[in-house]
């Protein structure tokens, strides 16, 4: 669920402590197949997808690292699914495999989580002294990751490495994309909606380019604060989006049914009502989401924000002939 | 300036007994009715919680009937519930009301507000005064509490069906009107007498426990009385939470009769870290009750909940280690009663049939559940 975000910090650790590092890869129709069967009905899509991923690792791994994130910015918390994700994968695969499960919690800084580190290094090593570069080290890739994404790259590339191509290129439309890592990233679940957009002509923003003065900037103004980590960087770039006019349309990524999100939703269409800058188009996904219904939508959005941005194009130029 | 707030079990007791003694208008919200869902489910967020609709049901009749402020709980936690009082205002300034919100805040960082917010609640009075009158609804709410859990344990004894019901709901009028403290003390005697007058016969019990997710369980009109039902089925029923226990800060349930941290040790093989709301409490009291010898475990959930999706697909590893079933009711709008009823009867028989095989009687006598 988290891979999206953490998976370079993830790896560069466990690489470095001399883990054998095996991954679930991208998502495809058997794993989400597979997660759907075992997963709670309730349950929202990323966990189920991440059910997948479980099942899909269980016989390859001897322990699967869930991190347990309990809070990654001060006076906030994450969702509590992603609070339980441990004991959910848990239950998923009995006492097959093991589960390493470190609890992260950045409320009180960075450095109360020495411990959690520390603890997972001993797993595979008695050196300190390589478990603390290695920490350092992951967490120097880490942040040149999360850079690599504010500067509009993709996340494959970003994980690769170099490359030149950006999201954003200045073409004529630009849209936002944002919701959460894994509604925009997973290329499987929200159907390549990043690159058909790019095969489209249009630059994608997503949450993560927005820049973070402007987030803050404007979660300052919402009467009350919002308390979940993620929700806060999303409410916070799509109300900046549409306040400085960073993008020409915002689609709003949610799985169905993402606690926090509907709450956020309620909040980001009434402001965004209230600016009267952009238009917004909120997504609904689940594992039921049909690829030509949602590209029709997709299309008829883009469209759309074409035929406005021409019509603006030609009431500007008619002033200027006056 | 007329107040009001959503139902939420005996929390009106609390409530209108603080402000009367305060001497500030106030209005109760209509009870609950299919409207306050219909009305809720036509405004509310498409797949925002369950008890979010309701609540906004409560305060859209609250307003037609003439209240202009409305009361809610904010605060901060994983769960959606800390949230729920700027979403509702924005829906209901969206719908077109007239009102004013008060999200009284109760967390540590926020005391100043809190302060602010209740000096506006009280009109005047002075803290003494607000303090006395909590304190005094508080120990009715308390009263009530016991009355109930009196209630759930001997409902399946009764001769004539819902003699309990109608026996409780004298109590409950009675603790409303009652005027001080010494008036109380004759009340829970009264009431307690009454409980216990009312007519029995002999029938062997099965034991149930209700655990799941605080509104649903404390709120019987949308639990579509669960546990009435489970009482006329022939159940001696226990809740992991009652409204006092709730509002406890402390972590001690005295009328449930344990610790919180009794239950978060007793689920720590399942579930290791609090998940907001009663997500861990849910596992670590099925343990609990499987402990206590219960026969089965009634779990109820309003659809889409953060906290109690988790423990419903934790619960299944539970029920499965200790042989102790669990029955997850996910409710909604959507939710028909004829349905909840057959899986009701279906679950108390499939324990009559579980208790008899063991062989196992236990005596008739009423005994604490913990």
């Amino acid at each position: 669920m988290l891979y999206f975000r953490y998976g370079r910090l993830w790896n560069s650790f466990l690489n470095a402590l001399g883990a054998e590092v095996v991954e679930s890869g991208e998502t495809t129709r058997s794993i989400l197949t597979s997660g759907v069967s075992k997963a709670e009905n309730e349950s929202c899509l990323p966990v189920k997808v991440f059910y997948g991923h479980v099942l899909a690792l269980q016989d390859k791994v001897d322990a699967l690292f869930v991190p347990r994130l309990v809070s990654v910015k001060k006076n906030t918390h994450t969702c509590p699914k992603m609070l339980g994700l441990p004991d959910m994968a848990k239950s998923a695969v009995g006492n097959k495999v093991g589960i390493i499960a470190p609890t992260i919690d950045f409320h009180f800084g960075l450095w109360t989580n020495y411990r959690a580190v520390y603890s997972t290094g001993r797993r595979f090593t008695h050196n300190p002294m390589k478990i603390i570069s290695a920490g350092i080290e992951a967490w120097k890739e880490h942040k040149s990751y999360l850079e690599k994404l504010t500067m509009g790259m993709d996340r494959k590339r970003a994980l690769e490495g170099e490359s030149d191509q950006r999201l954003c290129e200045g073409r004529e439309l630009r849209v936002g994309v944002i919701g959460h890592h894994y509604n925009v990233y997973d290329t499987f679940t929200t159907m390549s909606l990043l690159e058909r957009l790019g095969s489209m002509g249009v630059d994608v923003m997503t949450a993560d380019m927005v820049p973070e003065t402007l987030r803050e900037l404007e979660l300052a103004k919402l009467p009350q604060e919002i308390y979940w980590s993620y929700e806060q960087e999303i409410a916070g770039a799509i109300l900046a989006c549409a306040r400085y006019k960073l993008v020409d349309g915002i689609i709003f990524m949610i799985s169905f049914p993402c606690g926090p999100d509907s709450i956020i939703r309620v909040l980001c269409e009434q402001e965004i009502r209230f600016m009267d800058t952009v238009p917004m188009m909120t997504l609904v996904m689940d594992e039921h989401t049909g690829e030509g219904g949602f590209l029709t939508r997709i299309e008829a959005f883009i469209d759309m924000l074409r035929r406005k941005k021409d019509r603006a194009e030609e009431a500007r130029r008619a002033v200027m002939a006056i | 300036m007329k107040i009001s707030w959503p139902h939420m079990g005996s929390l009106e007791v609390i409530l209108s007994g603080v402000f009367e003694e305060l001497g500030v208008d106030y209005i109760l919200a209509p009870p609950n009715t299919e409207r306050t869902l219909e009305l809720g489910a036509r405004f509310g967020p498409e797949f925002a919680c369950f008890p979010l609709k309701t609540t906004l049901g409560n305060f859209i009749e609250a307003i037609e009937a003439g209240a202009d402020t409305l009361i809610m709980v904010a605060g901060r936690g994983p769960c959606r519930f800390g949230y729920y009082a700027e979403t509702q205002r924005r829906i209901l300034a969206d719908a077109g009301y007239e009102f004013e919100m008060i999200p009284l805040t109760f967390h540590l960082g926020k005391l100043p507000l809190l302060i602010k917010q209740l000096q506006r609640l009280k009109q005047g009075a002075s803290w003494t005064s607000l303090a006395r009158a909590v304190k005094f609804a508080l120990a009715k709410a308390y009263l009530i509490d016991r009355l109930e859990q009196e209630a759930l344990h001997q409902r399946y004894l009764d001769r004539d069906k819902g003699a309990t019901t109608a026996a409780m709901k004298g109590c409950y009028k009675k603790v409303l009107e009652a005027g001080g403290y010494d008036r109380l003390r004759l009340v829970e005697q009264e009431g307690f007498e009454l409980l216990r007058s009312v007519p029995k016969t002999e029938r062997q019990p099965i034991k149930i426990g209700v655990i799941g997710e605080f509104y649903l369980v404390l709120e019987p009109f949308f639990n579509l009385q669960v546990e009435e039902q489970l009482g006329y089925l022939g159940a001696y029923v226990e809740r992991n939470i009652y409204l006092t226990d709730w509002i406890r800060p402390s972590g001690n349930n005295p009328v449930a009769g344990h610790h919180d941290s009794e239950s978060e040790e007793a689920a720590r093989p399942y579930l290791t870290h609090a998940v907001g709301g009663e997500g861990l409490h849910s596992v670590g009291n099925t343990v609990l009750f499987h402990r206590h010898g219960f026969d089965g475990v009634v779990h109820l959930m309003p659809f889409t909940c953060m906290p109690e999706t988790i423990a419903k697909s934790i619960l299944p590893l539970v029920s499965q280690d200790l042989g102790i079933p669990v029955l997850s009711l996910v409710i909604d709008e959507m939710t028909g009663k004829a349905g909840v009823a057959t899986r009701l009867e279906a679950f108390a028989d499939l324990a009559h049939f579980r208790r008899r095989a063991r062989g196992e009687d236990i005596p008739l006598s009423l005994q604490p559940a913990f």
